[in-house]
């Protein structure tokens, strides 16, 4: 491949990495909420997944992709009270708790798809996907026009959330009592932070986002639900949260580097058509585990992450 | 904790059914819950229900098939379980189960000639190797580095899905190119674990019985004359643990012998040419049994088990937490990998396509509901076991998709993790200290 070709693939390559962050991207950001409050949540995989069905099976039955998104990000928010009340009240093992959620999001959705989605009576609206919005001017911007200003409505919302997030957790007294809850729970207590429901409202927040990502699938990527369609995507957020150290501008720019060889593999797959797909799709995942392998020492958690609380 | 006392008052009787109490609950809960939802959701949960167990018990070759879809519960369950009491937590089962399905395989076409007997054990000693390498490496990121074991052995699944579907698939190098289906070529029938409907032909000549019956001898041995040196019997004369040892030897020796030669005649159940049963379930039982020991009676399962209780403790007693966590990962990843082997040299003899078998998540449910013990998983796998095998005929029977079983289990799981649903929903007292935790976070 010569230079030039590169040069003129660039752009479509960075803009599809962007669109392969999303999820990513989103994955992380509820980990950061869940896990600056002190809670694991391993079952951002499983909410996604949730998330992606439910979202078809309204858009199905209402007609109306956004209240597909709404749907999704409910049920997920739905399983991130369940996990909150496990690993909080309860103080199950987070990381059991989250397996729970994930093998219960497996069930159920290919449960639901087979009775409902598989091959439904009604007819999804067309198109039955997110449509691009290509923002007046700012997309004639030659090269970062194509990447930044003319994608889907759930990239721009992650491209905002990012920032948003960063603020509200570094910048407000909620974000304080939120990362004073994840480091030190006792003292929080001691001022008058009510731990517990500091804790509870991260997790269901995360889990509203983790919705957001499981939707991007079925109704912004694809436009319908698929079995096991999150295929990890939800794992590798975590391992960008990780590598983000749990903030939520590192988290996107980790996000971008999971994203990116996805991206090149699908133009890959198409300008090497001999190289076998299977090593290309293994990319992104062993590019995790390196990554992973390389920050972790300097990656450091949330003081009291995954350690229940007893309230005093 | 206030309950110690109540220990000792329990009859060991009375505390073993207490330990069963919770389980069970948790079964039947889960179980009435999935029963709400397929009602909820138009289905007749009585007919599904009835059909689940026509399924796995009743309707014919049933309990048979039950026995075959344990088989790699009890493998995959220990697995799990043995991470646990390191402290880790292999959720990577699945792939270390495709891994050693592959590796196991490979041996089992391409070597040649060799003896059953070697190329068996060498066919599942390359799944077990495969295996442990396949967890060795998230082991020893995590002992070395750090980095977490979930997230990685989570990518290692992923890896060793994408590596199957490349080995086997369309133009894959352990494609059979004489099929048109994507699969490998069949196993020699010198690598295949027999089905029991498989024996008689196999124990037709004297020199075949005479081998499998001194091998059972040798291993009854081994095992009799541990035992009688752990019961502390040291007594001179003929009850010397080596007298015992050879006595035991030689009964079930020709105890072996004669019932080979006598399987011609005796028919019975698991036997009819189409049942699948095979010698890999009674293999899971005796590996169940080995890991028992390893975990309670020797330094290694007292090492690990320490460092799973309190890494700080066990560094502070000289135990090396690097190796352990290496070790434990391995062995775990090994028991996985043999799971694939026996499955895949006992029961399909290749592999075919690969879809996801769904065992991964389901043994870490298995390893929980047995409180990870290793004598515990075999009645937890056989229940697995029992769900799985009598899911097709409920999805026949009631036209309910069978994932709802996989709801079903995740319920069974999110009640032995947090039992005190079940204690307030039942109001049973807690018989021992709970919440407890099994994993660590990130750092």
């Amino acid at each position: 491949m010569d230079f030039a070709l590169i040069i003129a693939l660039m752009p479509g390559v960075l803009a599809s990495a962007l669109r392969f962050a999303t999820p990513i991207a989103i994955g992380a950001y509820s980990g950061v909420l869940c896990e600056r409050a002190a809670v694991i949540n391993i079952a951002i995989e499983g909410m996604m997944l949730v998330a992606a069905m439910v979202g078809d099976l309204v858009m199905l039955y209402t007609g109306n992709i956004w209240l597909g998104v709404i749907g999704g990000m409910l049920a997920s928010g739905l399983l991130a009270i369940l996990h909150g009340v496990l690993c909080i009240n309860f103080k199950t093992d987070q990381i059991i708790s989250g397996t729970v959620i994930n093998i219960f999001a497996i069930g159920i959705t290919g449960f639901a798809y087979r009775r409902f989605l598989a091959t439904p009576t009604l007819t999804r609206p067309i198109p039955s996907t997110l449509q691009p919005i290509h923002i007046p001017f700012l997309a004639q911007i030659p090269i970062l026009g194509d990447v930044l200003f003319q994608n889907r409505p759930i990239v721009y919302i992650m491209l905002i959330l990012t920032f948003v997030l960063q603020y509200v957790l570094f910048k407000t007294p909620w974000g304080l009592r939120t990362r004073a809850v994840g480091e030190h729970p006792l003292a929080a207590d001691t001022l008058g932070i009510d731990v517990y429901k500091v804790r509870h409202i991260n997790v269901f927040l995360g889990g509203l986002v983790a919705g957001l990502g499981g939707v991007w699938f079925s109704l912004e990527q694809v436009g319908h639900f698929d079995m096991l369609m999150t295929n990890g995507k939800g794992f590798i957020g975590l391992a960008a949260m990780i590598f983000g150290k749990w903030t939520p501008v590192g988290s996107f720019i980790a996000a971008l580097i999971f994203g990116l060889p996805e991206a090149i593999q699908i133009t890959m797959n198409f300008y090497f058509p001999h190289v076998p797909y299977q090593f290309l799709s293994m990319i992104p995942y062993v590019l995790t585990m390196i990554v992973l392998a390389g920050v972790v020492g300097q990656a450091i958690p949330p003081a009291a992450d995954g350690q229940p609380y007893d309230k005093q | 904790m206030s309950n110690h006392n109540d220990f000792e008052k329990t009859s060991p009787w009375g505390l073993f059914l207490q330990q069963l109490i919770v389980p069970a609950l948790a079964v039947v809960t889960a179980l009435v819950l999935g029963a709400i939802i397929m009602w909820a959701t138009g289905n007749d949960p009585l007919v599904a229900y009835r059909g689940l167990l026509d399924g796995a018990f009743l309707k014919k070759r049933a309990l048979s098939e039950t026995l075959v879809a344990t088989t790699p519960y009890i493998f995959l369950g220990l697995a799990v379980a043995f991470g646990f009491k390191c402290g880790l937590f292999n959720i990577g089962a699945e792939g270390q189960f495709y891994i050693g399905q592959l590796a196991a395989v490979w041996v089992g076409y391409n070597v040649h000639g060799l003896p059953a007997i070697l190329h068996l054990t060498l066919a599942l000693g390359a799944a077990i190797v495969a295996g442990a390498i396949w967890s060795g490496i998230p082991g020893y990121l995590r002992a070395k580095l750090g980095s977490h074991e979930v997230i990685n052995t989570i990518m290692m699944n992923y890896i060793a899905i994408y590596l199957a579907d490349y080995l086997v698939g369309l133009s894959g190098p352990m494609r059979d190119p004489a099929s048109s289906a994507p699969q490998t070529p069949a196993v020699d029938a010198s690598a295949q674990l027999p089905r029991l409907s498989e024996l008689p032909a196999l124990m037709a000549s004297p020199v075949t019985r005479f081998t499998a019956a001194l091998l059972v001898a040798v291993f009854a041995f081994i095992v009799v004359r541990w035992w009688w040196q752990q019961r502390g019997n040291s007594l001179r004369g003929w009850r010397n643990p080596w007298v015992v040892g050879l006595i035991s030897a030689g009964g079930l020796g020709l105890i072996t012998y004669v019932f080979l030669s006598s399987l011609n005649r005796i028919g019975g159940p698991f036997t009819d040419r189409a049942d699948r049963l095979h010698l890999g379930f009674f293999l899971a039982i005796l590996v169940a049994v080995l890991v028992w020991w390893i975990l309670e009676k020797t330094t290694l399962g007292f090492e690990v088990r320490t460092v799973g209780a309190s890494p700080e403790a066990a560094e502070y007693a000289g135990i090396s937490i690097v190796r352990n966590f290496v070790l434990a990962m391995a062995i775990s990843g090994g028991l996985a990998g043999l799971a694939g082997g026996v499955e895949v040299l006992g029961l399909e003899r290749n592999v075919k396509s690969f879809f996801s078998a769904g065992y991964g998540f389901d043994s870490i449910a298995v390893a929980l509901l047995a409180n990870n013990n290793p004598l515990g998983i075999i009645p937890a796998g056989f229940l697995f076991g029992a769900l799985r095998n009598g899911a097709d005929l409920m999805e026949l029977r009631a036209g309910v998709s069978k994932q709802i079983i996989l709801v079903v289990q995740a319920l069974v799981l999110m009640f032995i993790a947090a039992p005190v649903i079940i204690r307030k929903l039942y109001r049973i007292r807690a018989i021992r200290e709970e919440g407890v935790q099994l994993t660590r976070g990130w750092g």
